[in-house]
């Protein structure tokens, strides 16, 4: 409680005054502020006789006096050098029994005296972090981790201080490893996951705090290092894209015409001036180039160990008492891991094997989390009896059909990944679910079809492999795949690119006149490379004009009357797609050249190894291949579309429940509410006049009407009295009538038509 | 639709009507309403003294002690006084109502209260004591009165003067070998003087903040007193000591009050066992020699720089700087030789 002062005692003591004097004139002032000093001296060993006493003794108070002597600090930087250490060392010592309001001025002094570089940062979070560890006050805990988040972005903020972001993180690393049992280490997880989301940190050692908080034996712990990793880097991202899109929002040219008109202030000639620099430096930000920011699970060092362990540890572990949330959160990291980085973590598929059945809590993260762990390099005998029981215990007549369209799903999921680990007879049952009466099922079952006739036709029986399998099967184009197989290294779709190159050129000879099909001479395709390096920049590519849009041929097209001689010419113009589906050789040689393209090794692309590739040809590449996808699904246009980079998707982006609930949904029926709502969307639903919005707004803003608005509804029985006759009226008013009945004839009209 | 009979239209139409409310009726309860009232054969009332008999004098002085923490300037002042009374009209041999170990801790704080009044009156209440008993209190009022000393406020540091010159009256081998009471308050006097400790003396002495310059001598004077004080109690033998050195009179024992157990009270303070590592200013100097030699070492130039600077301008500064001089002489005289 602060008591009232005398008139006299407030001129007396007043620090407010002697603080600006100091700040003016600090050498002048030199004697007084020792005073203070000493002042402060005593009234701190009087706090240290007793740090719970509450600090209001008599006028002065210890916690203005602190703030006095902060706030002049930097003014007499040779004298009091104590002064930071004495506020380090009573926080440190004292933080439990001081009275909150001189605590929390205490620690805003000491970051005060850290933004005067008075101390550094280091002292300062050395300071700050073992208090926020150990205080069991939630405000100053509250406080304390704002501050020192604060503190660690300002100095990032120029430029990325190593030196503290290595000390602190080490500080971190040490908390975590020291003490396994405790909540202590969450703090450790909330700092890094911070300052990860604001990109302070980026690099490993932030991932390895993490990946030691993911093996804290404290349940809490474990989940949050967990979390991070299953959702940090979304959380990054989405933080980055609402900076970006504030940016919006200042119209310089809006702000100087304003400046123009209004009256001319020095306030507002500085706010201009604040908001073109903040404009510029928005600029700047804008054309920086983008960080390359590595996803967590990228830096992680030895990913094989972390996931054995996190799964041995929490999940295998029989004496680890984790509840299933955080069980599941360990498995969706595990399996996510396993998937991403292509590891091999055997038993995972037996303990998975348990847990498969209907009855299970949350199964469908389960089948999820089996599908993220399936790759292409696990064995499919591990994943047979796994599909088996999935089948078995999911997909039947008699089961509900959401669970048998989950169950498909997963099957399919887990297929796309590692098709090998299908057999005849069970894919064969599974497929006759498509004249299910149910549309989720059905949908599920056509999934899984359509998913083998591209991955596996011969799995199949001949009736269901469909026109463009059964084509290719017969060509003997389909390789059969074997496990552990891998493809040769290459760009995918450059033979596409390639062959768009050859037309290209064709097209450039036939326009100057020369024979089209004549051989490729030195000459021509260097000229060709330099017009390629013009435009190695994306955005400078004018020369096509179908940027951005995909072309798409219709079925017809494709048939050609061909009567000109020319034969090969044309056979070149069919679409890329066409040919990179029936053929999977180079598209340079031709289709009747090599009857058996199995036992030839495919001849590198000449593309590869002649020339590197311009992130012009890489868009050009990309383009190709999507309208290569695209075309290839077209004459049975109303097949459901199936990503055509399935086994792509997979190692980006996690797989949920949702993915795997997705096709039970796809039967369900609506109700109208829902309908309602869903055609609605988010639009406004009430209509209502410019005016009224108008209205509505002034009232939001707390603004009244007008007078002449107010006259205007007045009551018409209230106004009756006041109405005077013209000839009562004041030569005032009679004047102000006039005078309106001039202007508004110059007006033309009440409402006026101009301005 | 016409088969249905009034009868049945009634009841059906029954349960839809609503209650009508009047103004001035009590609502009328829903017919699903509970009742939650409930009866109690019992009344407890907290907190009322039952006692027939007027409260003792211990429970008033404990009730007033706990008063002088009050917001308004006259109830502390009144609790003050009611304390002093008490303590003055007690008989001497004859314990405190409240012992005085409960007394001061509670009263100092009040050396730097806001209000005149109070402080005039704590220090009558201060010297109605008993000498005895402020002896073991003397670091922490010592405490409180350099704080006084140092205020923003002149009031307080002037009568923070006035406590100090009390309790060099009452205990003053205590205050200067108490720690961090010699140098600490030393220092505490040069700051207040304006006699600076390093050489570098400037041509303009710059006015002070806050103190008005007709009030300006007058202060210097009481300061320049208070400091006077100090050093007689701090430099000069004091008599306790002069009396102990005259042990021969037991003769065939030397020194014997060194081996019989001292009556007062932490007698090993100065090895410091349990409290923080204190620096030199912190130390105790219970020494006179010792104090000297820091007071020589710390404080003396200084003091007699400014001291000639006084003694120069004369008036009522000039001889109260005079007297200082001269104690300054007496005490440091057998250190120089």
């Amino acid at each position: 409680m602060k008591r009232k002062l005398g008139a006299l005692e407030k001129v007396d003591a007043d620090l407010t005054n002697l603080q600006y004097k100091v700040r003016r004139d600090p050498s002048s002032y030199y004697d007084d502020h020792q005073q203070q000093y000493v002042q402060y001296e005593t009234q701190r060993d009087l706090l240290l006789q007793n740090p719970s006493t509450g600090d209001d003794t008599g006028i002065v108070r210890l916690g203005d006096l602190i703030d006095f002597l902060a706030h002049t600090a930097d003014c007499f930087p040779k004298s009091n050098t104590q002064f930071p250490n004495d506020l380090i060392q009573i926080l440190s010592q004292h933080h439990d029994e001081l009275q909150p309001d001189l605590r929390d001025k205490i620690v805003a002094d000491l970051v005060l005296l850290r933004n005067k570089d008075i101390i550094d940062s280091t002292v300062l979070l050395n300071t700050l972090f073992p208090i926020l560890v150990s205080t069991s006050s939630k405000t100053l805990r509250a406080l304390l981790f704002q501050k020192i988040i604060s503190d660690l972005r300002s100095s990032n903020a120029k430029a990325t201080n190593h030196r503290l972001n290595r000390t602190i993180q080490t500080v971190l690393f040490n908390l975590l490893t020291s003490d396994r049992e405790t909540t202590k280490g969450l703090w450790a997880v909330k700092i890094t996951r911070e300052l990860w989301k604001r990109q302070i940190w980026t690099d490993a050692k932030a991932v390895d705090i993490m990946k030691e908080a993911c093996l804290s034996d404290n349940e809490k712990v474990m989940s949050g290092g967990t979390r991070f990793f299953l959702g940090g880097d979304k959380e990054r991202e989405e933080a980055a894209e609402e900076d970006s899109d504030s940016d919006e929002g200042i119209d310089m040219n809006k702000l100087r015409h304003q400046a123009g008109i209004n009256k001319k202030t020095k306030k507002k000639g500085r706010e201009l001036k604040k908001a073109a620099a903040t404009v510029k430096r928005k600029e700047r930000k804008k054309s920086a180039p983008h960080p390359l920011n590595f996803s967590a699970l990228h830096l992680l060092h030895d990913p094989q160990g972390f996931a054995e362990t996190l799964f041995t540890k929490h999940v295998q572990n029989s004496k680890s008492k984790i509840s299933l949330e955080s069980k599941l959160l360990v498995l969706q990291l595990v399996s996510r891991l396993i998937g991403l980085h292509r590891l091999t973590v055997i038993s995972l598929y037996s303990y998975l094997l348990k847990h498969l059945t209907p009855r299970q809590n949350s199964v469908t993260t389960f089948l999820a989390i089996l599908a993220q762990a399936t790759h292409s390099l696990v064995p499919p005998d591990v994943l047979e009896p796994l599909i088996q029981k999935i089948a078995n215990e999911f997909v039947s007549e008699a089961s509900a059909s959401e669970v048998a369209a989950a169950g498909l799903n997963a099957i399919r999921e887990v297929c796309a990944r590692q098709p090998l680990a299908m057999n005849d007879t069970l894919l064969q049952d599974l497929v006759m679910y498509r004249k299910s009466k149910d549309k989720g099922v059905q949908m599920a079952a056509r999934g899984l079809l359509s998913l083998y006739r591209e991955v596996g036709a011969e799995l199949l029986k001949k009736r269901d492999r469909g026109k463009d399998a059964s084509i290719a099967l017969r060509a003997g184009d389909l390789s059969d795949r074997r496990y552990g197989l891998e493809a040769t290294g290459e760009i995918e779709g450059i033979d596409l690119l390639e062959q768009w190159k050859e037309e290209e050129r064709r097209k450039k000879r036939e326009a100057a006149g020369l024979p089209a099909d004549a051989g490729t001479d030195e000459e021509v395709e260097e000229e060709d490379e330099a017009a390629d390096w013009k435009n190695w920049d994306v955005e400078s590519d004018d020369s096509d004009s179908s940027t951005g849009w995909i072309n798409v041929e219709s079925d017809g097209e494709d048939i050609i009357l061909s009567d000109s001689d020319d034969e090969k010419d044309d056979k070149d113009k069919k679409p890329a797609a066409k040919k990179a589906k029936l053929s999977s050789e180079a598209p340079s040689s031709t289709h009747e050249s090599t009857p058996n393209p199995a036992t030839e090794p495919k001849p590198l692309s000449k593309l590869l190894t002649t020339t590197i590739l311009t992130p012009a040809d890489l868009k050009r590449l990309r383009e190709l291949q999507t309208t290569s996808a695209i075309s290839s699904h077209l004459p049975s246009s109303r097949r459901g579309a199936t990503n055509p980079s399935l086994a792509a998707r997979h190692t980006d982006d996690p797989i949920t429940a949702s993915t795997i609930e997705a096709a039970a949904l796809l039967g369900k029926k609506s109700t109208k509410e829902e309908k309602i709502a869903m055609a609605k969307g988010d639009r406004d639903t009430k209509h209502s006049s410019t005016t009224a919005i108008r209205k509505a707004k002034k009232e939001a803003e707390g603004k009244s009407t007008t007078n002449k608005e107010k006259a205007r509804k007045k009551n018409f029985l209230m106004t009756l009295g006041k109405a005077k006759g013209k000839s009562k009226r004041s030569l005032g008013d009679v004047r102000k009538a006039l005078r309106g009945h001039v202007e508004r004839g110059k007006r033309g009209g009440r409402r006026g038509n101009i301005g | 639709m016409g088969g249905a009979s009034a009868r049945k239209k009634k009841e059906k139409k029954k349960d839809f009507q609503k209650p009508k409310l009047k103004v001035g009726k009590a609502k009328p309860k829903a017919a699903n309403s509970t009742d939650t009232s409930f009866k109690a054969k019992a009344i407890a009332l907290k907190q009322q003294s039952l006692s027939a008999n007027a409260p003792t004098v211990e429970a008033q002085c404990a009730h007033h002690l706990g008063l002088l923490n009050h917001k308004s300037d006259t109830q502390r002042r009144d609790s003050l006084a009611y304390l002093t009374t008490v303590i003055s009209t007690h008989p001497p041999n004859v314990p405190l109502p409240q012992p005085s170990s409960v007394i001061i801790p509670t009263v100092q704080r009040l050396i730097l209260d806001g209000s005149n009044a109070v402080r005039q009156q704590l220090l009558k209440l201060l010297q109605s004591l008993p000498k005895d008993d402020v002896v073991g209190h003397t670091d922490q009022l010592l405490l409180h009165t350099r704080a006084g000393m140092t205020h923003l406020s002149t009031d307080i540091r002037l009568f923070a003067l006035d406590v100090l010159e009390w309790l060099l009256s009452v205990a003053g081998d205590d205050i200067v070998s108490c720690a961090g009471g010699w140098v600490k308050t030393l220092k505490c006097f040069l700051s207040l003087l304006g006699w600076k400790n390093d050489a570098s003396s400037k041509w303009s002495s710059t006015k002070s903040f806050g103190k008005s310059s007709t009030a300006d001598s007058k202060v210097q004077v009481k300061q320049m007193n208070a400091l006077t004080a100090f050093l007689r109690a701090g430099l000069l033998p004091s008599q306790s000591t002069a009396g102990a050195r005259g042990g021969a009179d037991h003769f065939p024992l030397w020194q014997t009050e060194h081996h019989i157990l001292s009556e007062r009270s932490n007698i090993y303070a100065h090895l410091n066992l349990f409290g923080a590592a204190r620096d030199e200013e912190a130390e105790m100097y219970e020494d006179r020699e010792d104090r000297q030699r820091v007071f020589h070492d710390r404080a003396e130039a200084s003091i007699v720089a400014g001291l000639e600077h006084v003694v120069k301008g004369g008036g009522e500064p000039g001889r109260a700087a005079a007297q200082l001089r001269r104690i300054l002489k007496e005490g440091m005289l057998d250190y120089r030789t």
